[in-house]
């Protein structure tokens, strides 16, 4: 097959081996049912592990970033903190911050009630500090957890290991896993499986973690994976990511590994849409949100990549990493011109996230068509 | 298919040659493989599925294995892999999460042969077993791997990496039912392919994720990986723990590794990010590539050699929708390129030096270090590796120490003290730093402030101290003197000596008066102590070129000294002139005959001097230069540009604040009339003022403290505010306008505030 050529009728290729995915997706309602079972991510730790920090730059609002300094004021918590997200989020769930000095004991502690319906459970270990007590409390929290709820995702966050050099670091997580992972075997609890994350506040990996939690969570992954895969086959993009704008987590992107260095640039992208789309974007009736669907970004760096960003809903944006050439070539430029013609056939009013996710369907679909 | 069928086993019965050569595919690989007889390459990617022949100058497409109308996203390959013993067998990987494995010997054009959809996500990897036929491996984004016989419709067993993503799987070389996956988390796992429930070994490899690994061909149970964190990890498996043997540190994340064959220590490398290069490590050198393929215009993204028994062809795939074939003679050698040597200074000044033993050893003997020895020779040999095109290379690392309690600089320090800048007539200062200098065993430096006083005086002055007499006590104590000057730093020896060997070439054209044959005399203490010279200095004998060139430096230095001295003289010592030679006479007399006047005005000489300034100042020596400046003042200070004074006074600040000089120090800023130099003492002075009332600190502004809301320093004669000079009892802490304290002292003895305190002002 030779180059995709632009000019190519717009829905040809629409039925080519994709309806599956379509009538699958269509039926879906929302990545997350009813709200009153979002699912949860708890997050826990002892105290002054950080969870409060990793809450506030995940969960605040754009408009008003925390930078990862100010966290270091942050007051301990002293009750459990419920941040939904759902808001103002394509991802429909509520990060529940739990004090580091809860009891498990305490007779108002209601395990039933908090892991029940939980997705991911993530616990805060703080790298730099001693943390044999803290994986007696991760041993103490899992064991309850696993009790309750056998299906939740049990994630671990090595906190804070800005402070560690590499070979410290890949020890200390080698350590940590030994340990935590010879706990539950002693409790035989062997089929619980942790996985360990190496985070820090002050780079991206805070961020990259949270978006693989999110994913595990995501039962539509496989299928907005295999979307993407297709979509940049077809259109010489050689990255795509889809990016929650609020959280600055990924949802899904195409299967090839995914780089550090375009991942933070996505993130850095988000943040210039957001800041000129203040300034600039504005009405009088100020609503306070300027990201909207009119957003569209592209930035050309200076090593021949473009970077295009296009919002996808309200919450959701396209990122693709792209050559110049292929830039120039306008494949993606056509992929978007078509978009926002077929809008009012395809993008619903942004009311639930599963006419979304259609959406963004076609948005692949046509991106192979071109 | 004939062609196919044909088996070659033994690397020797059929040896491989060709160039390095490429071939331009119709769009991005994402993989490649070889068939077992190296004849054919497999190429995969998202829209190709190829196959090429390896012919002696370059590729021959075979067969299209992508056909049919509408190709199915089964065609669009992540990851391909041709059986290593059933030559028709190849198995591809699919974006879409298929498993397909085609069959060449198929009739049809269409050879696809079986389709396994069992995993939800991308594979990333498809794997066949070494021996067993019929077993096909594949790890996938979605966590699992599963295991396939070919003979089924399914797979037989799955393997669980719970919910983290598979991005490479190997089956181990030596043992039968081993196989290693490489996970995103960062993991390896070592699973036995009976016992699906749980690996048997796991552990952590690499921060961030693994995405590749590979089994050291030659059975010794090494399994190398690759990761984001660009680094290539070499373990050893056969231990109880997995140890790491290697680390090698790249420049970009490592998306694919390979061993090379016959070469126990040698990998081949490359990453999918940023860089396009193909790396070759000996893993026991870790910070330099052995070798480097620069041909790719874009990432590569599949890497294999050609044959499993030969180390000189790397077949790669490119997403610049390349293939090709690169011979390891033609690739490019960073260790050439790289400097042999390497110098770097310690935390004390000690310095290590490193290079070619060759080049060490040569200039051992004859070329010892100055200000240190040789006391720590350390060697390093590389085990010479015949096969290579390398000449073997060892190398020397030498640490050089300085010696701490040299006391190079105390002629620094003792003359920064015991000059004299100013408080006194010049001619005495001059005389008082000759004589400093003349102790301290500088003969060049006293010589110098002589001239200068000569120069510079006034006529009175001149008769009255006599300076013939002086000159002549002078040069007599010279020979003396420059035999010691050996001991001082090395340029001023270079000076001496180089001075003394320009010598002769004045003497022989001046007729030998008493103060010549002095000077001869003097050559020849020096020479005779050259030897010593020599040995404290072993690196400062100088080349021919360089010594010319010092002693043009310092012959006009010389002559104008010589000249100079004996230019107060024509007057009053006739007989002296004839020390002149015959041409520096003549200039000499041209100028001063008709002027008539008894003496030259010191602004004749400031060229000279500004010269002798500038050469000292060049020489290092910037104290001289700036005590000079500073004795001199007015009569020389406008020769000079003031961008040079400041420069120079701010090298000796400096210096002298290295020593701890403070005093002298802030006596030149003192004396400077440079404005940049004399506001350098303002600049750090700082004065807290306390309020008198509440004895807290006054902000700044107005004389009100904000504290209190008084005015702070009222006199206590007329109560106003005191903004000049105030003046305060001690004892009593009572004070007003020096003024008034003054008068009212006059007439009382007691305190004007009514203290009752008996104040005294003195």
């Amino acid at each position: 097959m030779k180059d995709p050529e632009p000019t190519r009728p717009i829905h040809y290729i629409t039925s080519v081996g994709l309806a599956p995915y379509y009538t699958e997706t269509s039926t879906e309602t929302s990545l997350f049912s009813a709200s009153d079972d979002k699912p949860r991510i708890l997050l826990m730790g002892l105290r002054r592990s950080g969870k409060s920090s990793i809450q506030k730059l995940l969960c605040s609002c754009v408009f008003h970033k925390m930078s990862p300094n100010e966290t270091l004021f942050l007051e301990s918590t002293n009750k459990i903190s419920k941040d939904d997200i759902s808001s103002s989020s394509f991802v429909n769930f509520q990060i529940w911050d739990f004090p580091g000095q809860m009891d498990f004991f305490d007779p108002t502690f209601d395990s039933e009630m908090i892991f029940k319906g939980t997705g991911a459970l993530i616990f805060v270990t703080d790298a730099q500090d001693d943390y044999v007590e803290a994986l007696g409390r991760l041993h103490l929290t899992v064991s309850r957890a696993y009790k309750v709820n056998p299906d939740i995702n049990f994630e671990v966050f090595i906190h804070k290991v800005d402070g560690l050099s590499d070979d410290h670091k890949i020890e200390t997580q080698r350590d940590i896993l030994q340990r935590a992972n010879d706990d539950l075997a002693d409790a035989s609890l062997e089929r619980v499986h942790l996985s360990f994350y190496l985070t820090s506040i002050y780079d991206h990996s805070i961020f990259e973690s949270f978006s693989k939690v999110v994913q595990k969570l995501i039962p539509q992954l496989p299928t907005l994976e295999n979307l993407l895969n297709i979509f940049i086959s077809h259109s010489g993009i050689e990255k795509a990511f889809l990016f929650d704008v609020v959280s600055k987590v990924y949802i899904t992107t195409d299967s090839s590994p995914v780089d550090r260095q375009s991942y933070e640039l996505c993130c850095d992208m988000i943040d210039v849409v957001i800041d000129f789309s203040c300034i600039y974007g504005l009405t009088d009736a100020g609503s306070g949100c300027a990201y909207d669907k009119e957003s569209l970004a592209i930035i050309r760096l200076n090593n021949t990549t473009v970077l295009y960003l296009k919002e996808v809903t309200k919450f959701l944006a396209l990122i693709c990493i792209l050559r110049e050439e292929s830039f120039e070539r306008k494949a993606i430029h056509e992929v978007f011109e078509v978009d926002t013609s077929t809008q009012g056939a395809v993008w619903r009013p942004v009311s639930s996230s599963g006419s979304n996710l259609s959406g963004l369907k076609y948005a692949a679909l046509n991106g192979g068509a071109v | 298919m004939e062609k196919m069928s044909r088996v070659t086993t033994a690397l020797s019965s059929n040896a491989i040659s060709g160039r390095t050569m490429f071939c331009h595919l119709d769009a991005p690989a994402n993989a490649i493989s070889v068939c077992r007889d190296a004849t054919q390459v497999v190429v995969a990617g998202r829209n190709i599925f190829k196959i090429y022949a390896l012919e002696e100058e370059q590729f021959v497409e075979k067969l299209n294995l992508r056909v049919g109308r509408k190709p199915s996203l089964n065609f669009s390959c992540a990851d391909v892999m041709w059986h290593q013993m059933e030559e028709n067998l190849l198995a591809t990987a699919a974006t879409n999460g298929a498993v397909v494995t085609w069959n060449l010997g198929k009739p049809s054009r269409n050879k696809q042969d079986q389709l396994f959809t069992e995993h939800k996500r991308t594979v990333n990897k498809v794997c066949f077993h070494p021996t067993e036929v019929y077993m096909l491996l594949s790890g996938s984004q979605d966590g699992f791997m599963k295991c396939f016989d070919l003979r089924k419709k399914e797979s037989v067993s799955t393997f669980s990496g719970q919910s983290e993503s598979v991005r490479d799987v190997q089956f181990s070389m030596k043992d039968y039912f081993t196989f290693a996956a490489s996970f995103e988390n960062g993991n390896v796992q070592l699973w036995d392919i009976r016992r699906p429930d749980r690996y048997e070994r796991m552990f952590t490899a690499h921060t961030g994720p693994v995405f590749c690994c590979d089994w050291h061909p030659d059975d010794r149970g090494w399994l190398a990986t690759g990761g984001r964190d660009k680094m290539v990890k070499v373990w050893d498996m056969t231990t109880n723990r997995p140890k790491e043997i290697y680390c090698v540190q790249t420049i970009a994340s490592v998306a694919r590794i390979k061993w090379r064959p016959e070469r126990k220590f040698h990998l081949a490398t490359c990453s999918m990010m940023v860089d396009h290069n193909i790396y070759v490590w000996d893993v026991r050198r870790p910070f330099i590539p052995f070798a480097t393929f620069e041909e790719h215009k874009d990432v590569t993204t599949g890497i294999v050699w050609r044959h499993q028994h030969d180390p000189h062809f790397l077949l790669s795939g490119s997403k610049d929708s390349t293939l090709y074939q690169h011979m390891f003679k033609d690739a490019t050698r960073p260790v050439d390129k790289a400097n042999p040597e390497g110098l770097c200074f310690g935390l004390l000044g000690d310095l290590a030096f490193a290079a070619k033993e060759s080049l060490i050893s040569s200039d051992v003997n004859r070329k010892p270090y100055p200000g240190g020895d040789r006391r720590y020779p350390i060697f390093f040999f590389k085990k010479p590796d015949p096969t290579e095109q390398f000449a073997h290379v060892s190398s020397a690392l030498s640490v050089f120490e300085t010696d701490l309690n040299s006391n190079h600089m105390d002629w620094f320090v003792k003359t920064a003290q015991l000059y004299l800048l100013s408080g006194k007539p010049f001619a005495e200062l001059c005389d008082h730093n000759a004589k400093v200098a003349q102790e301290l065993k500088r003969p060049q430096v006293s010589t110098t402030w002589t001239m200068l006083r000569i120069m510079f005086s006034d006529p009175a002055n001149l008769t009255a101290t006599g300076p013939n007499h002086n000159l002549s006590s002078k040069l007599g104590t010279l020979p003396l003197m420059n035999s010691f000057s050996m001991k001082e730093m090395g340029t001023e020896s270079r000076l001496e000596r180089s001075k003394g060997e320009s010598r002769p070439d004045n003497t022989h054209l001046e007729p030998g008066t008493s103060h010549i044959s002095n000077n001869n005399e003097e050559n020849e203490e020096t020479e005779g102590s050259e030897g010593q010279a020599e040995y404290m200095f072993g690196d400062a004998e100088l080349d021919d070129d360089e010594l010319y060139s010092m002693e043009h430096d310092n012959q006009t230095v010389l002559l104008s000294n010589t000249v100079l001295s004996l230019l107060p003289l024509p007057n009053r010592h006739e007989a002296e002139v004839t020390c002149l030679t015959p041409i520096e006479s003549f200039s000499l007399i041209s100028i001063s005959q008709p002027l008539y006047s008894p003496h030259l005005p010191g602004s004749f000489f400031c060229p000279i001097a500004r010269e002798m300034l500038s050469y000292y100042a060049e020489q290092g020596d910037v104290q001289m230069a700036v005590s000079v400046l500073i004795v001199l003042g007015e009569r020389i200070r406008k020769e000079i540009d003031d961008l040079t004074q400041e420069h120079w006074y701010m090298s000796y600040i400096d210096l002298l604040q290295r020593f701890e000089l403070w005093n002298v120090s802030n006596e030149v800023i003192k004396l400077s009339t440079c404005s940049a130099i004399t506001c350098l003492n303002q600049a750090s002075t700082t004065l807290h003022i306390n309020c008198s009332n509440c004895k807290r600190p006054m902000s700044n502004k107005g004389w009100i403290c904000d504290r209190c809301h008084q005015c702070a320093s009222v006199c206590a004669v007329c109560h106003h505010v005191v903004k000049g000079l105030f003046v305060w009892c001690q004892g009593c802490s009572h004070g007003g306008h020096l003024e008034h304290i003054m008068n009212w002292l006059k007439s009382s003895a007691h305190c004007p505030a009514g203290c009752g305190h008996l104040c005294e002002y003195t």
